[in-house]
């Protein structure tokens, strides 16, 4: 797109040129002053821009505005390019907000073209020495009505010179019956290049030497107010990101910090890592209680209206109702976390944002930055649609302070998290009415009162670096269709304006969609407390004929049939039916204000009695837009709103801990989806003679009350709280708890608790063993040259490369990212880190002086060639079991090797696991140098597997538990599962808690490829083990398989096992809604896209979690660590990956989603209790084990 | 730590890269190869905004490092069509207008694609549940199953 590289001087450098300009321009108009505001420019080449204050957010506009500019001018549309909110160029018309492009900033843009066809039309009649009335023009085109075939271009028209024409009130602009661009329905210019990837939105704009920016925010997420806002951090550990490659600079000013990288993820992967100590968090106030809160803020009362005496009506009313009405905080919820560049120059600054406000943006970036507004531009770009004030701006200013801190161009991104957690919200409201109705049910009376904590929401880096105080102002936009559609006698009116609770500011509807919620759902309530219809009803109060109209139009579309009682629309089974009606007309802007479109609403709803689940089924929508520019993109606007604001209703609502925004993600705030829409069918009025209205919002504000009102109408109960969630309905129609209460008692034959516990405080002993009275050294063998090439077969080396596949040497033996077998992997141990050696045949750093014999000593007894003692973590107990033959062939695979000069990091144990000696008694008690005797009862095949699994393979090293002293249980015990490295391994006998019993077949597919489809992938420790056995035959993996599908008692046939699977998996699928709890809709927006089971079909594995033994475990470490650790790197990539979910969720979310897979998935097992706590404890560790890995790779 | 160059297929033309095997795939695509098509949205596999396709399946990008794409064939929104040449379902989202911001245009486009690819024949409420994890904020919805359903009909008809 041209428009954000577009500039006063490229204008000025045209040769022909027409202008239409500000009416407050100097006198006469100078184009190369930089006040002097553009509407419109005609072009040499008969081109034309149109300029705009406003900026398209998605909505069409600027399509909806080059067909009035094509439309007045009398162009083709295709001639016609709008320049949105150049903050240099256009006008300023404020902020995009409130539905007034084309109700209102459109008009002068319409007047420009006017005038501009106007004095074309002069010119015209000069050149070709005609009146203007006997001229006529096409395309841009004009041509005499005489016959005579002359015609002459607009840009032949404007000769080598600048034509600049002041905008006047006294054009006269097309009447409606010559409009033939206006009124057509024309598809949106900007999506063909959306849909092929050639559209730059501001996410993909690239200034040549940028760097990548990440900004690291406070824990006080979304609150901007507040004596510790900007005055919170204590200090930043520099250290923390020492190993982050790529790091410009550390920025830090106030509570603001940012980190500027070369590369984009260094900069996430810093700022990630960044560890910053900041001052205890005030709490907030009782958001749980989100009604007292609201009337508790310090407010001012606003009266909007005082008509008649509504204090004595209500004195005499025969009766009397309160109500109150509330509505959560909403998240604007752009699809795109908000991105912006700067390049900060001496002299200057250039943003390039996806601001709706470029011209507030542009004064705020001056006061931030300490300069004249002229000395910062703002180049729009188009973003995720946005819906208002979202975290747009704040990036700017985020990219700005980073720029100027380097000196270079800096992109900075928002994660989704940020945008999540620190957008200004769309504010609660709480509205209060009291009404009152005579005998005969009419409405005498009307009070009521509106609380809506919402400000513009100051530019956050202003406010976090203290360039602007974090003291709330206070905004009046309360008062947005506070005033009721209907003329009851006596109304008083009041708005209570108050600062913002946590970060607020205008979402689509303002608050006119709460207060319309109030006022339609208490006159529904009216009406059949009258016993009347409640459309008929609402038309006692509506005398407004555009109103009336639309109001009728649209029930007759819907086949309203009168009612005047609930239930009217049946039931079937659990489901009841109903149907609701609402209407609004939206005003908006500055009280009183404008009204947009009118729109109403007949929605249909089906209620779950059982589950509280409600479904929007049909929505019949009605507007009267006035005059449409483009219908096509009018009935797109209604779509969207009827869609988007049915998932507000319906699920939407921000969640807070004590102390902030805890919603991060789209799995704490789901929106909704393409299963959820209902049939929608719009009704547009004709009215293309009137004034066109905004038709970006209208369509939003009945939704809510239309979609209570059917709620009642289904179940005879009226809801009052947005939104309207099962667990709401549940309670509000004292439907008790569906969700099964997971059983207290473990299944019989499953391992208890305190036997967990037990191994826990075995596996502390684990890794190394001590003990204390033998400290003898032995002997060193002697170095030797490493033996020459050629010694050993290929054949014996190939065979000693997969017998190295099955011992996983490679797998300890190399450090993440570093060279194979030469060691520096960090072994997490309870006695500490044990750094693995170098196994290459390098003389000096590996075991290149080595002789065989010194080989086999050290796989037997755990001694090195030098006589130290190993420990442990080395499984030489089960390495001892190899044949000789085969350790000759491993022996002349690892000489045969590349030799790597270099030697990890000594291991250094605390005292005293560091006394190497010890070892010796340990070996005396619990190590067996034997090697491995077949069992003559026992098959060729079993025999193979048992000497595999049994030796090289040391499958017991992790899979059996250990003893106080860190030695292998025998026995009845041996492989019944362990701990290694903070996760569990699992049992391979009898004790697994695999849903569905191991089959050999289950078994081999999961060794071959890492994943089995009964049981799921490989994670954790286990996935670089099956990766090492990609080498390994299929005959040997077969054994292997055969072997440890015997250590179970009872063998399952395939048929058993898949028909075992294909039950639990029906009974995961219909035992619990994915709606019915907060951790149930984590679970539906977080983990379902790649777990359930009837998901999109994506890259990777689908793992099914009711299937997966670390839903069925006693404790929820394995999950915890998936969880909040991620898969990045599976044993095979083609399973798939897991992001890490550690900066979307904290304690509680996990906790919440845990409880909800534990009880859907293992709904037989006891409850995991203390998840929050133990969540942090994983946390920590998981951050810890980061450190020592970051370490290690420095 | 050891960055030796990863070899990758994009849009049919090979690339080696040398970054660490780490890298996010949609990193490498917008910044190194500037593809643009594939957006980010969450960085979570939540929302479906960076959607590519891996050797003809739907993959999230965000999630995925470069290293799980060694040896494959990755397709972006630009390898499908262009704006002179858009391929049949980029075709149908333009003339059923399935977009608002457009911001998840990538992940819906790439979406049925994929599906289309697997199953020409994929009904409404196939579509519906292939899209149920791809978010859209502006409230699209039905006219990007319209533009899916124009792009089924489409090549149901040409093949
Ligand atoms: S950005 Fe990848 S799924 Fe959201
Ligand atoms: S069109 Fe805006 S997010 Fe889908």
């Amino acid at each position: 797109m041209d428009e954000a590289r577009l500039t006063r001087a490229s204008l000025l450098a045209e040769s022909s040129l027409l202008a239409v300009v500000g009416a407050d321009c100097s006198d006469p108009p100078n184009l190369a002053d930089q006040a002097t505001s553009l509407f419109l420019t005609v072009h040499g080449d008969g081109s034309v821009q149109a300029f705009n204050g406003h900026v398209d957010l998605g909505t069409g506009i600027r399509t909806a505005l080059a067909q009035i500019v094509a439309e007045e001018l009398d162009v083709a549309f295709e001639r016609v390019s709008m320049i949105l909110g150049h903050g240099g160029l256009g006008p300023d018309q404020g902020a995009t907000i409130a539905s007034e492009t084309i109700q209102i900033t459109a008009l002068p843009l319409r007047r420009a073209a006017a005038q501009a066809r106007r004095y074309l039309l002069e010119l015209a009649a000069v050149e070709l020495k005609v009146a203007p009335e006997n001229l006529h023009v096409n395309d841009g085109t004009v041509s005499c009505d005489d016959g005579s075939n002359r015609f002459v271009g607009y840009g032949e028209l404007l000769g080598n010179r600048h034509h600049l024409l002041r905008l006047t009130d006294d054009v006269a602009l097309k009447p409606v019956e010559q409009h033939r661009v206006i009124g057509r329905s024309q598809p949106r210019v900007d999506i063909p290049a959306k849909a092929t990837g050639s559209f730059t939105y501001v996410h993909d704009m690239r200034l040549p030497g940028m760097l990548h920016g990440r900004v690291v925010r406070p824990p006080y997420a979304g609150i901007d107010a507040g004596d510790f806002v900007g005055r919170s951090l204590i200090a930043i550990d520099e250290g923390s990101i020492a190993h982050v490659p790529g790091i410009v600079k550390l920025v830090r000013i106030g509570d603001f910090i940012g980190i500027v990288a070369e590369r984009e993820e260094q900069a996430a992967e810093a700022a990630a890592a960044l560890q910053v100590t900041w001052k205890p968090v005030p709490s907030l106030p009782d958001m749980d209680d989100l009604a007292g809160t609201l009337r508790a803020n310090p407010s001012t009362p606003r009266l909007l209206e005082d008509k008649g005496d509504t204090p004595k009506a209500l004195a005499e009313a025969a009766r009397r109702h309160r109500r109150t009405y509330l509505w959560p905080y909403h998240l604007h919820g752009s699809i795109g976390p908000s991105c912006s560049l700067a390049d900060w120059q001496p002299g200057g600054l250039r943003v390039w944002s996806g601001t709706q406000n470029p011209q507030v943006l542009r004064r705020d970036l001056a006061t931030l930055m300490g300069l004249h507004e002229g000395q910062v531009e703002i180049l729009r770009l188009e973003a995720a649609g946005c819906f208002g004030r979202n975290c747009a701006d704040d990036v700017g200013a985020d990219a700005a302070l980073l720029s100027r801190a380097v000196g270079r161009p800096v992109r900075v991104q928002l994660t989704r998290e940020q945008e999540h957690a620190w957008e200004p919200k769309g504010a609660a409201q709480l509205m209060e009415v009291e009404g009152g109705q005579d005998a005969e049910g009419g409405v005498t009376a009307y009070d009521f009162s509106v609380y809506y904590p919402s400000n513009g929401a100051p530019l956050l880096a202003a406010i976090l670096t203290g360039a602007v105080s974090s003291t709330p102002t206070v905004l009046q936009m309360g008062d947005r269709t506070a005033i009721p559609p209907y003329d009851y006698a006596n109304r008083h009116i009041v708005c209570h304006d108050m600062p913002p609770i946590v970060r607020a500011a205008w979402l689509r509807g303002v608050s006119s969609l709460p207060n319309s919620f109030a006022h339609e759902s208490f006159i529904d309530e009216m009406a059949f407390e009258a016993g009347v219809d409640p459309i008929e009803y609402r038309l006692r109060y509506l005398h407004d004929p555009r109103a009336i109209d639309l109001v009728k139009a649209t029930a007759e579309r819907a086949g309203w049939t009168p009612r005047t009682s609930w239930g009217s629309a049946g039931s079937e089974g659990d489901i009841l039916r109903g149907r609701g009606f609402a209407y609004a007309l939206y005003v908006h802007s500055k009280f009183p204000g404008y009204g947009a479109a009118w729109s109403a609403w007949v929605a249909d709803v089906e209620v779950n009695r059982k589950t509280g689940e409600v479904a929007v089924t049909k929505v019949t929508v009605g507007q009267d837009s006035g005059q449409m520019i483009n219908p096509a993109g009018v009935k797109q606007q209604i779509h969207g709103n009827v869609v988007q604001s049915i998932g507000r209703v319906m699920k939407e609502e921000v969640s807070f801990t004590e102390k902030a925004v805890a919603t991060k993600d789209w799995g704490d705030y789901p929106i909704i989806t393409f299963p959820e829409l209902p049939l929608v069918n719009v009704l547009m009025v004709d009215r293309q003679s009137e004034p066109p209205l905004g038709v970006g919002e209208s369509a939003a504000v009945p939704s809510a009350a239309a979609i209570a009102n059917a709620i009642y109408d289904a179940t005879g109960v009226r809801f009052r709280e947005v939104p309207f969630t099962p667990e709401r309905i549940r309670k509000g129609l004292g439907i008790p708890e569906p969700l099964p209460a997971p059983s207290a008692e473990p299944a019989r034959g499953r391992r208890s608790r305190g036997r967990l516990l037990g191994y826990a405080v075995a596996a502390a002993a684990a890794g190394i063993g001590l003990l204390s009275n033998f400290t003898p050294w032995r002997s060193a063998i002697e170095p030797v040259a490493r033996p020459l090439p050629g010694v050993y077969s290929d054949a014996t080396i190939e065979r000693g490369r997969q017998l190295a596949a099955i011992g996983d040497c490679a797998v300890c033996h190399t450090a993440d990212g570093g060279l194979p077998l030469a060691g520096g992997r960090r072994l997490e141990t309870p006695f500490g880190t044990i750094v693995t050696t170098n196994i290459t045949p390098d003389p000096d750093h590996g075991i290149g002086n080595w002789s065989y014999p010194a080989f086999v000593r050290a796989m037997r007894e755990g001694i090195h060639r030098d006589g130290r003692h190993l420990y442990p973590a080395f499984p030489y107990g089960a390495y001892a079991k190899t044949s000789d033959a085969d350790l000759s062939a491993l022996y002349a695979f690892l000489m045969a090797q590349e030799p790597v000069a270099a030697s990890p990091p000594e291991t250094r144990l605390a005292f005293p696991f560091s006394l190497r000696p010890l070892l010796a008694g340990w070996n005396a008690l619990f190590h067996d140098a034997a090697t491995f005797k077949s069992n003559p009862e026992k098959s060729a095949l079993w025999n193979r597997g048992a000497y595999l699994v049994e030796g090289l393979g040391h499958c017991s090293a992790c899979h059996s538990p250990r003893n106080r002293l860190g030695a292998e249980v025998k026995g009845p015990d041996h492989l019944s599962g362990g701990t290694v490295e903070g996760w569990d391994a699992p049992a391979l006998t009898a004790l697994s808690l695999a849903p569905v019993p191991w089959t050999e077949a289950e078994l081999f597919t999961y060794l071959r490829t890492g994943f089995s489809p009964l049981h799921g992938p490989a994670a954790g420790p286990m996935a670089p083990v099956i990766a090492s056995l990609r080498d390994v035959s299929d005959d040997d993996l077969r054994a292997m398989a055969h072997y440890l599908a015997d250590l179970r008692a009872t063998r399952t046939s395939e048929a058993e096992a898949a028909e075992q699977a294909a039950s639990l998996e029906a009974r995961a699928s219909t035992s619990m809604p994915p709606s019915l709890s907060q951790g149930a809709r984590i679970y539906e927006g977080a983990c379902a896209v790649c777990h359930a089971a009837d998901g999109p079909t994506l890259w990777g594995s689908r793992p099914s979690l009711a299937l997966n033994s670390n839903l069925q475990a006693a404790r929820p470490d394995n999950l915890l660590r998936v969880i909040l650790g991620g898969i990045d790197t599976p044993a095979y990539a083609e399973l798939g990956y897991m992001p890490s979910f550690a900066a979307a969720f904290d304690d509680e979310q996990v906790a919440q989603l845990l409880s909800y897979l534990r009880s859907r998935f293992a709904p037989d097992q006891p409850a995991w209790t203390d998840l929050a706590r133990r969540a942090g404890e994983v946390r920590e560790i998981l951050r810890h084990e980061r450190l020592t890995r970051a370490d290690g790779g420095s | 730590m050891v960055t030796k160059a990863i070899g990758v297929t994009v849009n049919g033309k090979g690339h080696e890269l040398a970054l660490p095997p780490k890298t996010p795939l949609l990193n490498v695509l917008r910044n190194d190869l500037e593809l643009n098509g594939p957006k980010f949205g969450c960085g979570l596999g939540e929302c479906g905004a960076c959607t590519v396709l891996i050797d003809g399946v739907a993959a999230r990008a965000c999630t995925i490092p470069l290293a799980g794409v060694e040896g494959r064939h990755v397709t972006t929104l630009e390898g499908l069509g262009s704006e002179g040449a858009p391929d049949i379902v980029q075709r149908a989202f333009i003339e059923a207008q399935g977009a608002q911001c457009g911001y998840c245009l990538n992940g819906m486009i790439m979406m049925v694609k994929a599906l289309l690819l697997r199953r020409p024949d994929a009904g409404v409420e196939e579509i519906k549940r292939e899209l149920r994890y791809n978010l859209c904020r502006c409230g699209t919805h039905l006219e990007i199953l319209e533009s899916a359903l124009l792009a089924a009909t489409r090549l149901r008809q040409h093949g």
